[in-house]
């Protein structure tokens, strides 16, 4: 262990952390306006990495502009998943029952996935992602700087539109006292529908990233969706800007452990940390539940 | 869908004061297998400050969700200003002027004041007519502009009340329905928030109101309703219910003559 191998792991960490975050501002987006934890977010992160793999090695399409493509592919198909799964649930028991109906979209996302693709390992490819550059006296791919600007530009965006827009307006009122918003005229099933849209297509370029900088198979979202959960639950369920942080903490920290320790305690640690973290904020860092519950 | 912005200026909409403004006609309603409401009718007209009062589950709240559109009338009709109410969804009943502050926590907590007072008039597009309302109701409430960058959840239980009050005024509504304004507040607070409800009323805005504090609803308003396991009991003016000796033993502890007003 040297004093560069812990920089690596932190930049490393930063790098990866930016591109979990916009994996995991799907979730956090979804469950702050539905009360859905989308257990599929896993799964449709491994579709975007499929339908960015279908676009690149079938169609010559680059990594980067076929999101031209998925994003809006992604926001149309979480769209159909709001109105055929979310909405028909019923308030009262509407978390629970979520975590079934949303395993069952995984099986289904990763069920056509393996007959259209097999069970074999795949990696998406493009020049900046087998080449690499100089920093801190390690070669890094282009691509986690590439993915790391992407998620930040993607986030901002959707901070944008949550703190600077009329919509967001919307969004955030129903997130916040969805009983008030409705009353002062905010469409809140609409509001849904679009959040649950747009949470989904910003899933489509953390699943190309992802592709790009993982393998994966039809099944790889089940590992995802624990780390992206508890990302989520240590921001605070429905804050993105915690996510952010929550997101660089994990993985940095993952990195660190494993440099400084061991990889086997990379993820122990990790998860003893969210442990101590909810025993004082059981909401998590940035989490407003008790606001919410009103 | 997106309401259009009710009539601007003092909510009168250019009609004369008296005219009738919302119309409930034999309406039926509740949640699940019974019904709560059975059959009430009665009648709002414009620049009243009516009042509904009534034992704990005589269907008070049940109504003016019905009247909001929360609740859907299993039959029976209403109608504001002629055009019917029933089947609309809440907001298409704010585009038509109707405004409903519910029980209590009704603001958006991690909101800022100011933010939740905008948020009134979030069916509103012109950033302008949204900016000239806002400066209009800082005027009349003093509070929204001091705490304007505060979050609403900071506030105290009376000032969120009054922050509920200024935001219900951000369309220019013609009928405000408030739903028990002066619940959980001390007797200061509640005077002070029924103070407002009165400006309200001097400046056009015709008012219905639940309240559980009957006495002092009564005396507020022009006319009140005595609401009885889901039926209409009685209407009047405010003076005729505080003085009938029946409701006034049931209902008030005593005829208003007896006991001094709360």
């Amino acid at each position: 262990m040297s004093a560069s191998s812990i920089a690596h792991a932190i930049v490393d960490g930063i790098l990866t952390g930016g591109v979990y975050a916009l994996m995991a501002a799907g979730l956090t987006l979804i469950f702050g306006v539905m009360d859905i934890i989308n257990i599929a977010q896993g799964a449709l992160v491994v579709l975007g990495a499929y339908m960015s793999y279908v676009l690149s090695a079938h169609l010559g399409i680059d990594l980067f502009l076929g999101l031209i493509i998925t994003i809006p592919a992604f926001f149309v198909l979480g769209v159909a998943i709001e109105w055929s799964f979310m909405r028909r649930l019923r308030e009262q028991d509407r978390v629970a029952m979520s975590i079934l109906v949303t395993y069952a979209v995984a099986i289904i996302i990763e069920g056509i996935l393996s007959v259209i693709f097999g069970v074999n390992v795949l990696q998406l490819h493009a020049s900046y992602v087998d080449s690499t550059f100089h920093l801190l006296g390690f070669y890094l791919p282009y691509i986690y700087v590439f993915g790391f600007v992407l998620a930040l530009v993607l986030l901002a965006a959707l901070y944008y539109v949550l703190y600077r827009t009329h919509f967001g307006r919307g969004v955030r009122g129903s997130l916040q006292n969805r009983t008030a918003a409705e009353l002062i005229g905010v469409n809140v099933d609409r509001v849904r529908m679009v959040s649950v849209g747009i949470g989904v297509a910003v899933t489509a370029a953390g699943g190309m990233v992802f592709g790009a900088t993982n393998a994966f198979t039809p099944s790889s979202g089940y590992d995802l969706i624990s780390r992206l959960l508890s990302i989520v639950i240590l921001a605070g369920l429905g804050s993105i800007g915690g996510a952010l942080v929550a997101a660089l903490f994990m993985v940095t920290l993952e990195d660190v452990v494993a440099v400084v320790w061991s990889p086997v305690w990379a993820t122990l640690v990790y998860y003893a940390s969210l442990i101590v973290v909810l025993s004082f904020r059981p909401n998590g860092l940035f989490g407003t539940a008790a606001v919410r519950a009103q | 869908m997106t309401t259009s912005e009710p009539a601007s200026g003092n909510g009168n909409g250019g009609a004369a004061p008296g005219e009738l403004l919302l119309k409930v006609e034999g309406v039926t309603a509740g949640y699940g297998g019974g019904d709560i409401l059975k059959g009430v009718s009665f009648t709002v007209a414009r620049n009243e400050i009516m009042c509904i009062v009534g034992p704990n589950g005589s269907g008070k709240s049940t109504l003016l969700s019905t009247i909001s559109g929360i609740l859907r009338p299993r039959t029976g009709e209403i109608a504001f200003l002629g055009d019917s109410l029933v089947g609309l969804a809440p907001r298409q009943i704010l585009g038509k002027g109707v405004v409903l502050v519910p029980q209590a926590h009704s603001l958006f907590a991690e909101m800022t004041v100011r933010e939740n007072v905008e948020m009134g008039a979030y069916t509103v597009r012109d950033p302008a007519l949204v900016r000239r309302r806002r400066d209009e109701i800082e005027e009349m409430f003093p509070l929204v502009r001091e705490r304007a960058a505060d979050k609403a959840g900071s506030l105290s239980g009376g000032q969120q009340r009054l922050v509920e009050l200024a935001r219900s005024l951000m369309l220019d509504p013609s009928l405000i329905v408030l739903d028990e304004p002066s619940i959980g507040l001390d007797p200061p607070t509640r005077r002070t928030v029924f103070q407002m409800v009165r400006l309200m009323n001097e400046q056009g805005r015709t008012i219905l109101l639940v309240e559980q504090n009957a006495r002092a609803g009564l005396k507020l308003s022009t006319r009140g309703l005595v609401l009885e396991n889901g039926r209409v009991r009685l209407t009047g003016t405010g003076r005729e219910i505080l003085e009938h000796p029946e409701i006034g033993s049931l209902y008030l502890g005593g005829a208003v003559s007896s006991t001094p007003a709360g």
